[in-house]
Parts: C-alpha cells; structure tokens; sequence
C-alpha cells in the first residue's frame, strides 16, 4: 500500500482545488493589500504631517524679561514623544516667533496666521501674567504645553526677581533622580521599559490572534470539506481507494499547505512593504533614508515560536475538526459538531490575550499551568515568551506536549473518522462516538 | 476462483442487518444482489470492501481473505453517486485512478478514451455539478472502473437512468465481462438481472433467501410457467378445471399458468386440443426472477419458523 502517495494525492486535490477558488484568491489579495497598507501608515502619517508647521505668536510687553520664552517655549512645544524620531531635516512641528503689536496679533491669530498667541503682562502683584489667544480647544496638547512653558517662564522669572543668578538656576531645574522597581525585593531583573515592553506586548497580542484565525479559520474549513465528501457520497468512493487515516492525513496536509501560502503572501508582502518603506519614505518625503530594521520587539526567537506554535497548533485542531465534520452529514451542523473546538479554542485565546495585555497576571500560578495544555497553550506561551516571563524550559515541554498530543489526536480522529464517514442521518450522541473510539464500526 | 462470503453477521444497534448471510461468486461471472431496500445489500457490499467490520464471517477472495488484497483489486460504485461537483470531470477521474496507483497520464489517456465511448467527451473539462444525472452516473462508472479493478461491485447502476445509457451501461459489463473482471451489482429491477447474470442471490431482512445460478434459482419455486393461446371465446373455466394448474395472468392476448411440480405441461397442451380449439401459442418456461422473488420473500414468514424451529433443535 502507497499510503505516503495516498496521502499526497488527497493533499495535493486539497490543496490545488481550494487555492483556484475565488474567494480564497480574493481573500488573500485583500489582505495582502491590508498589509502592505498597515505597513506604509507610518510613512503615509509622516508625509500627512509634516506639511505645515504651526506657527505660535509670543507678545511680551514686561521688557526686564532675563530668560528667553522663544527659546522655552520653542523647546517645550517641540517635544515630542518619540525622541530621537526629530531628524536634524525635519521640519519642527511648531515655530515661535516674537511679536511687537498684541491687537495686530490677536487679528492674525483670528485670520488663522498663527494657530496661537501668547501674551506676557506683569501684573500689579510684580508676577508675570499669561494668556493665551487660540481658536484651538483650551484643554488641548497644545494649551497644555504651552501651560508648562508658562509655568516654567514664571518661575525663572521669580527666580530672577528672588536674585537667584541665571546660573544657579540651571542646578535648580536639572531632573531629578529617579527611578521605577519590582515591588518584590526577590526580583532582580531590569523592570521593561514601556515603549519595548508595549512593543513585544502587541507583537504577541498579534501572533496570538493570528494563529487563533488560522486555527478557527481552516479547522472550520476542513471540517466543512469532511461534511462536503460526505453528504456528495464522494466519500464512499475514495474510501475505497484510500483508508480512512490517509484521507484525514492528507486533508489535514492540504488545508494546512493552503493556510501557510496565505499566510506566506501576507508575511511577504509585509516584509516587502517594510523593506521598501524607508527608500519610498525618502523617496516622498526627501528625508534620509535610516538602515532597515526589524520592528521594536520582533525578535527571531519570537517569530520561530510563531512558527511553530502556529503548525503544531494548527495540526492539533485540525484533527480534531475532521473527525468532528466526520460525524455530521450535512453543512447545517458543522457548527454544532464543532462548538467543542471553538469553545476550547476561544478560551485559550481569550485567557492568553488577557494575560499578553496585562488584564490578567501573567505569572499566576493557573496561566502557567495552562500554558503547559496542549490545546490551550499555543494562544498563551507566546505572551509568556514576549513578556521573559517563560523560562526555555517550560517552552519546549509544552511543545513537546503538543507534539505528543498531535499523535493523540491523530490516532483519535482516525478512529472517529473511519468510523463517522460511514454515518448518515442522525447524529451520534456522546456515548456512541466513544462506543465507536473503542470498537470501531 | 471464487468469492466467498461466509455467515455474515452485522448488527447496528437494534437492527439485526445481516443475520448470516452465506453465498458464492464464481470469478468471471456477472452476478446480480437482489432485495428490497433495507433487505442488506449496501451493508454485504460494505462489509466485502473492507469499510464495516462484520460481528461474524468473513469474506475471501481466490482463498484469502478479501480485505488483504491491494485496493485496487475493488471498484465500487456507491448508490448514492459521489462526485466533487465543483472539480473538472477528466481531473477528478485521474484523481481516483492516481489513489490507486495508476500513473497520472495513463489514467488521462483511458479516462478520455471511456468519456469518448460513453458519448460524454466533450464534458472532460466541465464541472461535474454541469452534466446531468445521466451523465455524472456515467462518470461514476468510468470511476469505478478506470484503475482495472479485479472484482467491480456497483450498488443499483441502473437507477435513474435512461433506456440509451442503460444500453450503454449493459454493452460496458459485458465488455469488462469478456475482459475476466467479476461484476456484481446490486438491483431491484430483476428483469435487469434477468438479462444480465449468470448468478444471482436474494437477500431478504440480513438472510439470503436463495442463491445459485440464474437458471437454478428460476426453477428453485419447484414450479413451471405455461403461455396458452387458444382460438376462441377466451373462456377460461377449462383452465381453471385442470388439475395442479393455477392461472397466475389471464390476458386476451395469452393466459399464463403456473403447473405444480410433478405435473407434465404438456397435459395443459392435450386439454386444449381435446378441447376442440386451435392451439395459436403454447409456451413452457421457467419462473421469472421476479416471480421467484415475490414468492420467496412472501414466503419468508414460513421459512423463519423453519430456521428457528431447526436452529432450536442443533
């Protein structure tokens, strides 16, 4: 017996059948382009963006001002919250310009010249005044920062009036020490810093949610494809040809073979769009093109364990969806056959995201534990991984468990379905499929 | 040279499918399953392709048992026909033909030259959900037979189609007939099997009723049919008169007789002509499978008794 052909064959019609189909071309196209148009929103911000910088008008009438509040509030305005991203070329997003006349101004700012107008008045108390003339919302970033800057006017100015020299000032305003740690003294290692620990977080969020699509997706899929063999009789034609085992193994293969060229177009495609993003971002925006990198986080560790939490999870459920579809004989109740799986599968999702997130504490005692169960922790270790909290032993006894749970499965579904496939009419209720698991038909 | 189907027992929950169910095909023979719907055919059939485990029995094939033979000894076509409606014709029959082995061009080459003679060769690369039931049953066939199986079993082929492409069907059994193959086929159409087989059996509730060559079978009822014609006035009290003769069809064209074993037609032939009348048809012949069959599952209340009384007694 050819089972190694058999198997092949019935992967190979899977596979060249369902790859022609429209909806899967159309489909695959639409997230190709999705993609690459995720890919290119940070480029498609920055040239949004940077076309016009605001312009801030600054009127002081006190003229015993020491410090500069161009220079303060220049500064404060054009903080950003990504340092480092500012090149030297970028154009600032603000620029400050001192003005003479306060009506003229206040005018300009209403013809819409200037987004804002700062005033500086020295009040009778001898303390500095401000106001701010905008059309903008009061509460907004801009107002906010402008706030700071004013706080920070005045104080230099309180300073100065105090006698304070300009340069024990600079002593006054450096930063101060400080710093964040575990609250338990027990842990030693460095506490994340929050724009690579938000980095890894998504990343796992992520591949968390990919790999649930691919499960529930193509497991719905082959499940649906079992019930088509069957309720077109074609079953009992290949049955003949083919043992039940091999039909399963090569639906499995197939379908499998199928979700990894989506998935393939889709990585690609966003590999293409990251690579080519810098020289277009130049291109457009004439900045200098910065080396190519791989997105904050993303790790090859963690792109690996996506990898292969992705396949071996994959295979896992599918099994168990064909020999779920092998129990039904019509499209209408796949999904009740299914709801196992799906709720099975649903859970771990949820429980990992939650847990990758931070809705639920990754180190309790019960998420560590279900990262370790087969059919639960390819939706949890990969938070575990991404947030360190995973040592490398536990991540490859729990892929060690879900290889050996594949053979389970597989033997399992092979009964099943050998069984099943012959059923027509009522459903099995549960004491008839383990009657089944246990004799065979 | 045989297969050899011994003492099957198949239970489904509460339906006792078959309940011992013994017969013989002799290799090269065209051999006809008949019996109502539920009567076990499909479960027989399932059972001798290795799908269903029997409770008892076994089935051999030329002294071993069937199941150990290479898959590609068996083509089976399934009752209810099994097509993946949205694949290509010409590619789905090399799909099967590759399960068995056969090599991808091979299985082209045969495949288009079967659609050819089955007048359907133009549909080679249409969907089969396109072609009509005639022609996706012809299809069927073709799948069945295209990796040159030994022994090719079909579950009712002349249902639902047309007297053309029953024509077509039958010239094919005859033509994989004379190529060695044994062909056995399940039907409820007995003049169909009338036609066809040289053997047949009955099977009624999971029993075989009666097995053994065509001819055999017909006389199994013990009886012989008479077609008489007379000049006349189509009285048929005479008839009626004779001695161990039943009329089982009057008609005005031919009255049909059943003669009781033991009982020489020909006196039916010496009544007539002493009656006086012309004698315009006078016709000795065996039992119809359907007669047979009518009588033998009618019978079958009685025959129960029997075997249990029997079994109760070893």
């Amino acid at each position: 017996m050819n089972a190694i052909g058999n198997i092949i064959a019935v992967a190979r019609r899977e596979y060249s059948t369902r790859v022609r189909t429209r909806s899967y071309i159309v489909a695959t196209l639409l997230m190709v382009v999705a993609v690459a148009v995720i890919a290119f929103v940070p480029v498609i911000i920055r040239s949004v963006d940077r076309g016009d910088s605001e312009r801030v008008a600054i009127h002081v009438a006190p003229a015993d001002l020491k410090t500069d509040p161009v220079a303060t509030l220049t500064t404060l305005l054009n903080t950003t919250s990504e340092p480092g991203q500012a090149s030297a070329t970028d154009k600032p997003d603000f620029i400050v310009s001192r003005v003479t006349d306060l009506a003229t101004a206040r005018q300009d700012v209403v013809d819409g010249a200037y987004t804002a107008l700062l005033g500086i008045e020295r009040s009778a108390t001898g303390d500095l005044q401000f106001t701010l003339f905008t059309n903008a919302n009061a509460t907004g970033r801009t107002a906010a920062l402008v706030r700071q800057a004013s706080n920070t006017i005045a104080f230099a100015d309180r300073l100065d009036q105090a006698g304070v020299a300009q340069s024990d000032q600079a002593t006054l305003f450096v930063p101060a020490d400080f710093e964040v740690a575990w609250p338990d003294p027990a842990k030693t290692d460095p506490i994340q810093d929050s724009v690579a620990m938000v980095g890894r977080d998504v990343l796992a969020f992520g591949m968390t949610v990919l790999i649930f699509m691919i499960i529930l997706m193509y497991g719905t899929w082959i499940a649906m494809s079992v019930v088509e063999e069957k309720s077109s009789r074609v079953m009992e034609v290949v049955l003949n040809a083919a043992t039940p085992f091999q039909l399963l193994a090569g639906k499995v293969f197939g379908v499998g073979a199928v979700a990894i060229t989506q998935y393939a177009a889709i990585v690609l495609a966003g590999g293409v769009a990251l690579l080519v993003q810098n020289p277009v971002a130049s291109a457009v925006l004439g900045e200098a093109g910065t080396a190519t990198a791989l997105p904050e986080g993303l790790t090859l560790e963690l792109l690996l364990l996506f990898g292969v939490y992705g396949i071996l999870g994959f295979l896992v459920y599918a099994s168990l969806f064909a020999a779920a579809g092998s129990l039904v004989s019509r499209q209408e109740d796949v999904n009740t056959v299914i709801l196992p799986m799906t709720l099975v599968s649903t859970g771990g999702y949820l429980i990992g995201i939650y847990a990758a997130t931070g809705l639920l504490d990754i180190r309790a005692g019960w998420i560590v534990a279900l990262s370790q169960v087969p059919l639960v922790s390819p939706f949890m270790m990969l938070g575990r991984v991404a947030t360190n909290v995973a040592a490398p032993w536990e991540v490859i006894v729990s892929v060690g468990l879900l290889v050996v749970s594949i053979a389970g499965a597989l033997w399992l579904a092979a009964r099943i379905y050998a069984a099943g496939v012959l059923l027509y009419g009522q459903r099995p209720g549960l004491r008839a499929i383990v009657r089944l698991i246990r004799v065979g038909m | 040279m045989t297969l050899v189907i011994d003492g099957l027992r198949k239970r489904f929950g509460d339906v006792q499918a078959l309940d011992g169910v013994s017969f013989s095909i002799r290799a090269g023979e065209v051999f006809g399953f008949l019996g109502a719907n539920g009567a076990g055919k499909t479960t027989t059939m399932r059972i001798v392709l290795g799908f269903l485990k029997p409770d008892e029995g076994s089935v051999t094939w030329q002294g071993r048992p069937a199941r150990s033979w290479p898959r590609r000894t068996w083509g089976y076509m399934p009752e209810e026909r099994g097509l993946y409606l949205r694949m290509p014709v010409l590619e789905q029959l090399v799909y099967y033909a590759s399960l068995y082995g056969v090599p991808r061009g091979k299985a082209r080459k045969d495949a288009l030259d079967w659609l050819a003679r089955f007048r359907i060769a133009e549909y080679a690369d249409r969907k089969a959900e396109s072609l009509s039931k005639g022609n996706q049953q012809k299809v069927q066939y073709i799948a069945t037979i295209l990796h040159d199986p030994d022994v090719i079993l079909m579950d009712e082929p002349f249902v639902g189609l047309d007297p053309v492409n029953v024509a077509l069907l039958k010239s094919a059994f005859t033509e994989m007939r004379d190529r060695g193959k044994t062909l056995i086929f399940s039907t409820h159409q007995l003049e169909q099997a009338e036609e066809l087989c040289e053997s047949v059996a009955i099977i009624d509730h999971g029993r075989i009723v009666t097995a053994g060559t065509t001819r055999e079978v017909k006389r199994s009822t013990g009886h012989q049919v008479v077609r008489v014609a007379t000049a006349g006035d189509g009285d048929l009290a005479w008839l009626r008169s004779l001695p161990n003769v039943t009329v089982t069809r009057p008609g005005v064209d031919y009255t049909e007789l059943r003669v009781d074993t033991g009982t020489n037609p020909q006196a039916v032939l010496r009544a007539a002509m002493a009656r006086g009348g012309d004698v315009l048809r006078f016709e000795v012949a065996d039992s119809s499978l359907e007669e047979v069959f009518v009588e033998r599952v009618g019978e079958l209340d009685v025959e129960e008794r029997t075997l249990a009384a029997a079994e109760a007694r070893s």
